[in-house]
């Protein structure tokens, strides 16, 4: 690449950054100034959360595998997004997607792990694609926006899992859950130490991350994606099939939050229960926007929002912060995000100053 | 319960639903997508709590109610209108905030988690007609049919949904706003505000869900519990859609989804060999039903999300 190329390239990504960057600064500066309103030191939260999240090596084995989800849930997000769909309905499709894999697991006991790993992974990502279908028709057919239609298959959903976990799905006992799934179906531990270890789900997360990120930006039909994304009407004019394009992403969506589910069964939980997931959906539209939903970057939050959620005990513990203080911290930080427009407007104001100014314009 | 049971029933279940569909009402005529809905009526049922049970009167509680779905409106109005965000990732962004902040008020302020204590509700509708019936010096016990067990908030919602409805239907701020939604430049051009009518119409939206919020907790219940709404933000939304932006189609809606609740609420003491779960789920299995229906063609504000 010649000298003028890399010159625009990182101009072009100073750009893109000038309104996020700012944003994000802001945000975690009105958490700071929220934590002192609670009478709480901004910087024994930034170091409570860092040493329950990183302190020993078994609160960075936990962290590692609550990172998973959140990569999951935020990529679904972000790959909905980039079709200027909106998938709220994560939180439900992880349910459906972790009950009906471990469902299967526990039916399917008798093949091998090579066979039955992957065949549970497949039917969890089936379920929250099939949940996610709906949706999308309901948008195309119907002029349904996906934010309402989600959530309220959300509640369904849960309540649907409620129902089977608690009867025909149960193990037979009070407890709302599922018989463990056979060893077969377990990932097995990369690294252990004591009791917890990682296995490869977060490192396949972060791939699948990757992958994304490179088909979207390196491929064909990444580019009628963001073509679809920066103008439905202009893409429908120029011959792209918009609604397939639509259709197949939120499906696919649909599935990684599946997918995030089943993999939460067969590397944390190792069976389904009642309140399964505490609000992994949720977050993955937190992970997702902080960074623009661009999954290349997604690692970031997912680590960022996995060690919110490793700490909260210890927040609570020694700083006697309640969780809800992590939900609160989100949606700053969303709302900052949502203003990016407002910060770069007022980056791109300076410059033009800047510019003036050096080049003698007084 | 009797089968007329259902009728009132229906009525204390579409009243809060109405009064957040008309917040949603005014503030999508207006132009602004309103997806907070959710989150005005969970602050607004918080807030009538706490105002409430520090003040001791519930009539102050449902203004706190008020207070509350507006904090959220002037939230969304500055966020989405001043600083251009988003404005459905704005709604989302402040349904969460608003789970997060009633939650932890709720441990702050009484020091439980989950469930608030309980305080004084409001008067059903026999009571609140007797105290005025007293006070004006007219003898005897008003027994009205139907509601007259049931919180007053209804007639209220009614009465006070039907004046909204009429002042976005036939008045001339009414037409203001609705010009706002359809076409910003040219309501700009003719010499309105328009970003002043757009933050006005998105607080006084926010104050209605927040009044339809403080029904469930000071109306319907007598205390505040996590989560309370259940999506019923959502589903005023979909009453919306459903209801094609016109007033009449909302109270339409929002008497099919509330006939929805009520039915699964009476149904739940009748087939009790039937799981819980499927009584819990029908109203929004009610929901998405309808939605699959397709139904007159009004299309939403031409100009609705944009500035």
């Amino acid at each position: 690449m010649n000298k003028a190329g890399l010159g625009r390239r990182i101009e072009g990504s100073i750009e893109s950054l000038s309104g996020l960057v700012p944003a994000l600064v802001f945000g975690f500066l009105m958490c700071a100034l929220l934590a002192v309103l609670a009478g709480v030191a901004p910087v024994d939260l930034a170091t409570t959360v860092w040493t329950g999240a990183w302190g020993s090596p078994d609160a960075a084995a936990t962290t590692l595998s609550k990172t998973t989800p959140l990569l999951l849930t935020g990529l679904a997000v972000s790959l909905a997004y980039q079709t200027n769909l909106l998938n709220i309905g994560c939180e439900g499709q992880l349910t459906l997607g972790a009950l009906a894999s471990s469902a299967f697991a526990v039916a399917a006991a008798p093949l091998p792990g090579l066979v039955l790993i992957p065949l549970t992974m497949l039917v969890g990502a089936g379920a929250g694609a099939a949940w996610a279908y709906p949706a999308v028709w309901l948008k195309q057919q119907r002029g349904v926006h996906e934010v309402i239609s989600t959530l309220l298959m959300n509640y369904m959903a849960i309540y649907l899992c409620e129902y089977l976990v608690l009867g025909p799905l149960g193990d037979g006992t009070a407890m709302g859950r599922t018989p463990e799934i056979p060893t077969g179906a377990v990932w097995p531990f990369l690294w252990r130490h004591g009791a917890v270890g990682v296995t490869a789900a977060p490192f396949l997360a972060l791939l699948l991350c990757i992958g994304v990120h490179l088909w979207l930006s390196r491929t064909c039909w990444g580019y009628e994606i963001r073509a679809v994304g920066s103008s439905t009407t202009s893409s429908r004019a120029a011959g792209i099939p918009v609604d397939r394009w639509q259709t197949r992403l939120f499906v696919l969506s649909g599935a990684l939050a599946g997918l995030a589910g089943a993999l939460e069964v067969a590397t944390v939980h190792h069976r389904f229960y009642r309140t399964f997931s505490p609000g992994y959906g949720f977050d993955g539209i937190t992970a997702a926007f902080v960074v623009n939903a661009s999954p290349g970057w997604l690692w970031l939050s997912g680590l960022f929002l996995a060690s919110l959620r490793a700490a909260d005990k210890w927040l609570q513990l020694s700083l006697q912060v309640t969780p809800n203080a992590i939900v609160i911290i989100q949606a700053v930080l969303l709302i900052s995000v949502a203003c990016q427009a407002r910060f770069r407007s007022a980056w791109q104001f300076m410059l033009t100053r800047f510019k003036e100014v050096r080049s003698g314009y007084r | 319960m009797s089968a007329v049971g259902i009728v009132s029933l229906t009525a204390a279940k579409a009243a809060p639903l109405l009064l957040a569909s008309l917040g949603g009402l005014l503030s999508e005529s207006s132009g602004v997508i309103n997806f907070a809905l959710e989150g005005m009526m969970l602050i607004g049922a918080f807030m009538a709590v706490w105002v409430a049970h520090a003040s001791g009167s519930p009539w102050i509680g449902l203004a706190g109610g008020l207070l509350g779905g507006m904090a959220i409106g002037f939230l969304h109005s500055v966020v989405s209108l001043k600083f251009r965000a988003n404005q459905i990732v704005s709604s989302i962004a402040l349904n969460l905030l608003a789970a997060g902040v009633a939650g932890m008020l709720l441990n702050e302020v009484f020091g439980v988690y989950g469930t608030s204590p309980s305080v004084a509700g409001l008067p059903t509708t026999n009571q609140a007609l007797a105290s005025v019936f007293s006070k004006i010096g007219i003898a005897g016990e008003p027994e009205v049919p139907l509601i007259g067990g049931m919180s007053v908030l209804i007639p209220l919602a009614v009465l006070l949904g039907l004046a909204v409805m009429a002042f976005i239907a036939w008045s001339t701020t009414g037409l203001h706003i609705r010009a706002c939604g359809e076409n910003p430049h040219a309501a700009r051009a003719a010499g309105l505000p328009v970003t002043g009518i757009r933050f006005l119409a998105v607080v006084a939206g926010g104050g209605l869900a927040g009044l339809g919020g403080a029904f469930l907790s000071i109306g319907e219940l007598s205390q505040f519990v996590e989560r309370m709404t259940h999506g019923r933000g959502y589903l005023a939304i979909a009453a919306l859609i459903l209801g094609r932006w016109r007033p009449a189609g909302v109270l339409a809606a929002v008497l099919v989804f509330g006939f929805g609740q009520a039915l699964s609420e009476w149904l739940a003491v009748r087939w009790t060999y039937l799981p819980d779960q499927v009584f819990l789920v029908f109203p929004y299995a009610v929901c998405l039903s309808v939605l699959v229906v397709r139904i007159g063609s009004k299309r939403p504000p031409s100009a609705l999300g944009r500035l």
